[in-house]
């Protein structure tokens, strides 16, 4: 039973991670347009229907789709930016982006038809490990450590580099950056395509995970929702504390309290709302 | 006496005296009515079809215009009140209370009374917050109902018996007559959402909207007038659900999911400031979805992302327009 829970747990762990990663990407670009992007979890399936194309079950396969999902994810941030660029509002923005996941919903039931689709890891890392007596997918532990390096690397890139100091520059005083001479719209339109291409990656690694099927898109864009404002808009590590949550909740949860797990969500949201004040108003990139 | 004059941030003052758009607003409802009517009953019957499914989504449309009209504040998971009224009639109907305007109260009662449950949550936020956390809710509901087995039947969904219109008369099962009950259901509640915004609560909403602080200072209880709101949007969206529960004699959890929320948001953009906008928008949503995603070969999803599209950048394109023609307006005269 103990085992059970162990195994669940870091079940929980690789959920989490991947929710991080997409979630990432989703505060990324809340925080540096103000844009909440309902468009998010298009590009998370644009990955997984990536890798499902290219993968084909070899590692070179899975390298290929991420290259490829790269590109397709920097060009739909900065597609994204693009598009809402000339958008004041926050209702036209959202209805905007709203208006892209539609038309991207269409465009993939047109072109991988309306039934899920399978998403092998490569066969490197299909087999399973002992753990605890138990058998474990070895897939889910690489992506545990490729997901935690996405997000220290992310943390270090946000607080150690220059690209971060502009970033953080832009976001909390627009106009006094670009006053000192930071490029914002450059600035902006990078860190965009950075945001897309997080999603697209975790679409790419997380298909074995949670592969591409019509409506996949609506469930990933809601989880990195919860875990966008659980975590606050725009905070990075708080942005982890929340994916962590949510995929213990979605895992250990469901097993520990089956009829329960629904509300469970609800109640972690509305627990972490009553402690923390007004959410989502203020952005910070930390 | 000086008078403070003060630039509205984003609403045109609200006046008293009459708009000279009135009396056009007025005929565009009764034409409205007399083709809502006429149609389906003589000309094309099928219209009696789609036209439950848009007098459902257009009370849904009021619910969110009522508070993204007046607040501001636009929510993306009204759904989640449909299907709390869906579920009430449908219970009611399965204890023998086939009264339809019986079931239609009891479940504006209970899209009330969730509205206010969920308040503290949602009302916590403001702009693009608020439409996050609505959508949260909205979805989490979406998914509770589908699996709270017990009580909402899981995935099927659950089925009830027809309404009747009286406790003595019951209502015909013909699809027009069904349809013509919905509609007066929808005229009744349109007609109240239009009472209330002719009152002195209207403004307090749109004042929150416009300068939260200000009208906080005046001494007007600012968190009590948006859960009034709020709490009226939740009972239109139930009641919503129970005219969708009488029109299919039944309901699940697919009815309320994202696209639901999603469009009656759409109308709500679209209709902007107005009701009958957004109720007429309603109505254009569902043909579109209903009629052209059928004629286009089932691409009614890249028809509404246009829609979409297209609601988003009608201001900046309008603008650019006239910018355009006061350029060329000058230059003329230059010359």
């Amino acid at each position: 039973m103990a085992v059970t829970y162990a195994v669940t747990a870091v079940d929980g762990v690789a959920f989490g991670l991947l929710l991080f990663v997409v979630a990432a990407g989703l505060t990324l670009i809340f925080g540096v347009m103000g844009v909440l992007n309902l468009a998010h979890g298009s590009l998370y399936l644009a990955g997984a229907y990536i890798a499902y194309l290219l993968s084909r079950g070899n590692l070179l396969g899975l390298l290929a789709a991420l290259a490829v999902g790269a590109v397709v994810g920097a060009g739909g941030g900065a597609g994204l930016s693009a598009v809402v660029r000339p958008l004041t509002g926050h209702l036209e923005q959202a209805v905007a982006t709203l208006g892209i996941a539609y038309l991207a919903a269409d465009g993939f039931s047109a072109l991988f038809g309306a039934t899920p689709q399978p998403a092998d890891p490569p066969r490197l890392l299909a087999g399973s490990i002992q753990l605890g007596g138990v058998g474990y997918p070895v897939y889910r532990l690489v992506f545990i450590a490729l997901a935690a390096g996405i997000a220290v690397g992310l943390h270090l890139a946000v607080t150690r580099t220059r690209a971060g100091v502009l970033l953080r520059a832009t976001v909390a005083d627009p106009v006094m950056a670009a006053a000192t001479g930071i490029p914002t719209g450059r600035v902006q339109l990078a860190w965009m395509a950075g945001g897309g291409m997080l999603a697209v990656a975790g679409g790419v690694l997380g298909a074995p995970l949670l592969g591409p099927a019509p409506g996949v898109d609506t469930t990933v864009l809601v989880l990195c929702l919860i875990v966008v404002v659980i975590g606050g808009a725009g905070s990075i590590p708080g942005t982890l504390l929340g994916a962590l949550l949510v995929g213990q909740v979605q895992t250990v949860g469901v097993l520990a309290a089956p009829t329960l797990a629904p509300f469970a969500l609800v109640a972690v949201l509305i627990a972490v709302l009553a402690v923390r004040a007004r959410t989502g108003t203020g952005v910070r990139l930390t | 006496m000086t008078t403070t004059v003060t630039a509205p941030t984003s609403a045109p003052p609200v006046t008293r005296r009459r708009s000279p758009r009135r009396g056009a607003v007025v005929a565009v409802a009764i034409v409205a009515i007399l083709v809502a009517v006429l149609v389906p009953t003589y000309i094309y019957p099928y219209a009696a079809f789609t036209g439950r499914a848009a007098l459902v989504l257009a009370t849904v449309a009021m619910s969110v215009q009522l508070m993204s009209g007046t607040a501001g504040l636009s929510s993306l998971g009204q759904a989640a009140f449909l299907g709390v009224g869906g579920y009430t009639a449908v219970w009611l109907s399965r204890a023998g209370l086939d009264n339809g305007p019986l079931q239609l109260a009891a479940a504006a009662a209970a899209g009330a009374g969730a509205a206010c449950l969920c308040a503290p949550l949602v009302l916590r936020a403001r702009g693009v917050a608020f439409l996050m956390v609505t959508f949260a809710v909205g979805e989490l509901a979406h998914t509770a109902a589908s699996t709270w087995v017990p009580v909402t039947g899981g995935d099927n969904g659950l089925y009830g018996s027809y309404p009747t219109l009286w406790p003595t008369v019951p209502l015909p099962t013909s699809d027009l007559a069904s349809y013509l009950y919905l509609l007066c259901c929808f005229l009744v509640l349109a007609g109240l959402v239009a009472l209330v915004l002719r009152t002195r609560f209207a403004l307090a909403l749109r004042a929150a909207a416009d300068h939260e602080p200000r009208l906080a200072a005046l001494g007007h209880r600012v968190t009590g007038t948006l859960l009034a709101g709020y709490a009226m949007a939740g009972a239109l969206a139930g009641a919503g659900g129970a005219m969708l529960f009488s029109s299919r004699i039944s309901i699940a959890p697919s009815d309320m999911d994202f696209d639901t929320s999603a469009l009656a948001l759409l109308a709500a953009a679209i209709g902007g400031r107005s009701l009958v906008g957004a109720v007429i928008a309603a109505v254009g949503i569902v043909l579109v979805r209903d009629q052209l995603g059928v004629d286009t070969g089932g691409h009614a999803q890249a028809l509404l992302g246009a829609a979409f599209l297209a609601v988003a950048y009608r201001r900046p394109v309008v603008a650019w327009v006239r910018a355009r023609r006061s350029a060329w307006a000058v230059a003329r005269g230059r010359r």
